[in-house]
């Protein structure tokens, strides 16, 4: 009796236990359901200025695949950014719209990424996709990130290689200037000639 | 009477400013070398002009101004202060060219902001920049962090009158070593000697956490640059966010809060004087107000029920804390989070951080721990003072270093530093306020560019009104050098138009000196 009374505490005791790691990890079934109501299309402009409002509601975003493709553990890291740059940027010829880039983490499964052949970058414009998941404004499985979890991945448009263009001006710019050091530099030696004492 | 400077004086100003423009020029060779190795021909090109355009400038000055053979403390402040502006506008060149910015003003903002180790920034399309021009970024911080003075007498002063002088105008007291040339060296050494370690370590964590070796070898080093030098600047728009990390995370916040530690600690502790580390005056002063504000901060994002877990508490809410306190500025939260998730409390928490700063003659800004150690000190001589019979000698001393007596004139200089930060402060939160923007929003920017922090509660950005970018760009710089240097620059702007000539000083009508 005594002994059964013993295993039993044990056992309540590593449940408690383990389901206070559970729940401090935020693997519990409370997280983990996302709201129930229908998907709304939504700026990342929108996520960011009303974190409250969509925090842990499903989403739908679309945006360019910019930077790095980080696979770790099953899955992937990826960054969307849908604002005005995503459709042309700077490189491309894009205009300034007076406003930094907008984009949001998106936790994504392994083999989603696989669809995903460019990033964006000076060289290239990425991947055009549209992303379906739960929006966390404080995410319990990542530490706290304000992050996207994706359900699903679709490419809109695939991207490609930016052709660098180099402005016609800039050479011959670039020669005058090293003629007017050249002519400088001559002017210099020639005084440090006449007067050595000068450093 | 105020002097107008002679032309003797003029050319050894223009003299050391050239050199100083050197040092910036030499430096674009790293992010013209990076740019060509990733056949970035258009910014290669663009370094090339900018690097042209310094040289040009040196070489002009060298042709027109000879090698003083002294230089005053006058000078030598006209020199760092004149210098930093000048080489804000050259270092600009290349930001202008690579189209990034909508207006050179805008350039102008970056770099200064690069060179104080601010951090905020007004470049627009960050995720599609090349790799050269995020160089050069990260290298104005890296560089401003140790100071351009620094660079420059590293290599250019070498047998230089005046060294000393130009090296104290840049904010700096500590001599590390009895030559500060020597010093200078030592600075570069221990930074190059944590940078080869930080980039070491951050590669590793960047390769395990997913990133090809070529992208995560250029992410390491720029990461590195902008957390040692407290800079804050970061590759992507996400800035720390962007790479969901926690060992990145504590690896930039280890690196941040060394570069934040006074050069002349760190060259005790590599000496053996490891007891330093608990007796100095601003790794005690560091330490409380870090635990105040952290416990300020807890209680007001309790209040907002933002984090219900010890490790976002600790990821996004001490992560934030230490990076404003050492005035870094890199951050894993949306800048919008400050004002509209963290409340009152805690956003209040993070202002006094960013304004009491980090160590002096470290890469950090703000008001500096000593000084808070220096007034607390000072505020116990008081009461002791108060409390002690009328023919007590009430004497208060602090550890910096060596043993050091609280003075009179030394409480002065900080109440004035204080008042002139306080100042900054309140101004760049007046005219944030009468633009429109929400006071604690304002207050927040403003304290975070004069104290070269880098945080930004959704104010800093290129839509910002050009008033607002202009007067950002003097905290920035004035805070950076602590103000007497600006202000010499001031005066002596002052003397040349309302100064004396050094022959009008007999006195007129008598007909006779005194």
């Amino acid at each position: 009796m005594r002994e059964d009374m013993s295993r039993l505490t044990v056992f309540f005791l590593v449940a408690m236990v383990l389901g206070a790691m559970v729940q401090s990890s935020g693997w519990s079934a409370a997280y983990c359901k996302a709201d129930s109501r229908p998907v709304e299309k939504v700026s990342i402009r929108d996520l960011v200025e009303n974190l409250d409002h969509y925090d842990r509601k499903e989403v739908e975003i679309e945006g360019e695949v910019v930077g790095d493709v980080m696979r770790r553990g099953g899955g992937a890291w990826i960054t969307v950014n849908d604002d005005p740059y995503s459709q042309r940027s700077l490189p491309e010829g894009g205009q300034h719209a007076g406003v930094t880039n907008t984009g949001i983490g998106v936790w994504v499964l392994g083999h989603m990424v696989d669809v995903i052949s460019y990033t964006g970058s000076y060289k290239s414009k990425g991947d055009r996709v549209r992303i379906r998941g739960t929006f966390h404004r404080v995410c319990p499985q990542h530490g706290g990130d304000t992050d996207l979890h994706a359900h699903s991945l679709e490419l809109v448009e695939r991207g490609r290689p930016i052709r660098q263009e180099v402005p016609a001006w800039k050479g011959p710019l670039a020669a005058a200037l090293a003629l007017l050091a050249l002519l400088l530099w001559r002017k210099m030696y020639a005084k440090r000639r006449k007067r050595p004492g000068i450093a | 009477m105020i002097l107008k400077p002679r032309l003797r004086d003029i050319q050894a100003m223009a003299w050391g400013v050239g050199r100083l423009i050197l040092g910036v020029g030499l430096l674009m060779i790293v992010p013209l070398v990076v740019s060509l190795v990733c056949a970035e021909w258009n910014t290669a090109l663009d370094f090339m002009v900018g690097f042209l355009c310094c040289f040009s400038t040196w070489l002009f000055t060298e042709s027109l101004c000879p090698r003083p053979e002294d230089v005053t403390w006058f000078q030598g402040m006209v020199i760092t202060s004149g210098g930093w502006l000048l080489a804000t506008v050259l270092g600009a060149i290349p930001h202008w060219l690579s189209g990034h910015f909508h207006s050179f003003l805008d350039a102008i903002f970056d770099v200064m902001s690069g060179y104080t180790t601010t951090g905020l920034f007004l470049l627009q399309d960050l995720d599609h920049l090349s790799h050269g021009m995020n160089t050069w970024r990260h290298l104005l911080s890296y560089a401003g962090g140790q100071g351009i003075v620094v660079i420059a007498l590293t290599f250019l002063f070498a047998g230089s009158a005046g060294a000393l002088r130009i090296y104290v105008a840049e904010g700096k007291e500590e001599k590390l070593l009895p030559n500060v040339v020597n010093t200078a060296k030592a600075i570069w050494m221990i930074s190059l000697t944590y940078m080869a370690l930080g980039v070491t370590a951050l590669f590793a964590i960047l390769l395990r956490e997913g990133m090809s070796p070529g992208r995560g070898f250029l992410h390491s080093m720029w990461l590195f640059m902008g957390a040692w030098s407290t800079g804050g600047f970061a590759p992507q728009s996400l800035n720390l966010l962007y790479y969901h990390s926690l060992p990145v995370e504590i690896a930039t916040l280890l690196f941040f809060v060394l570069g934040s530690l006074n050069f002349a600690l760190h060259y005790e502790v590599w000496k053996g004087r490891r007891m330093e580390i608990l007796r100095n005056v601003e790794t005690r002063s560091f330490s409380f107000t870090l635990l105040f504000t952290f416990l300020v901060m807890c209680v007001g994002l309790w209040g907002t029920g933002l984090y219900q877990d010890m490790g976002s508490l600790f990821r996004k809410g001490f992560y934030q804390l230490v990076s404003a306190h050492t005035t870094t500025g890199n951050c894993n939260i949306f800048s919008i989070s400050f004002h509209k998730d963290f409340g009152f409390a805690a956003m209040m928490a993070v202002i006094a951080a960013m304004a009491v700063g980090a160590s002096a003659c470290s890469t950090g800004g703000g008001f500096k721990g000593i000084r808070m150690g220096i007034l607390y000190r000072a505020l116990r001589l008081e009461i002791r003072s108060i409390l002690s019979p009328e023919s007590a000698v009430v004497r208060e001393k602090f550890h910096h270093l060596r043993d050091i007596w609280l003075e009179e004139t030394m409480v002065r200089g900080v109440l004035f530093i204080l008042a002139c930060y306080g100042m900054t402060y309140f101004l760049g939160g007046l005219l944030g306020t009468l633009y429109g923007y929400p006071p604690h929003v304002a207050l927040f920017d403003s304290v975070s560019a004069g104290s070269n922090t880098g945080l930004s509660a959704g104010l800093v950005g290129p839509s910002m009104p050009w008033a607002l970018k202009v007067y950002y760009i003097l905290a920035m710089w004035a805070g950076r050098l602590e103000f007497v240097s600006v202000f010499a620059l001031l005066g002596m702007t002052a003397a040349f138009f309302k100064g004396k000539n050094s022959g009008e000083g007999k006195i007129k009508g008598k007909g006779r000196r005194k």
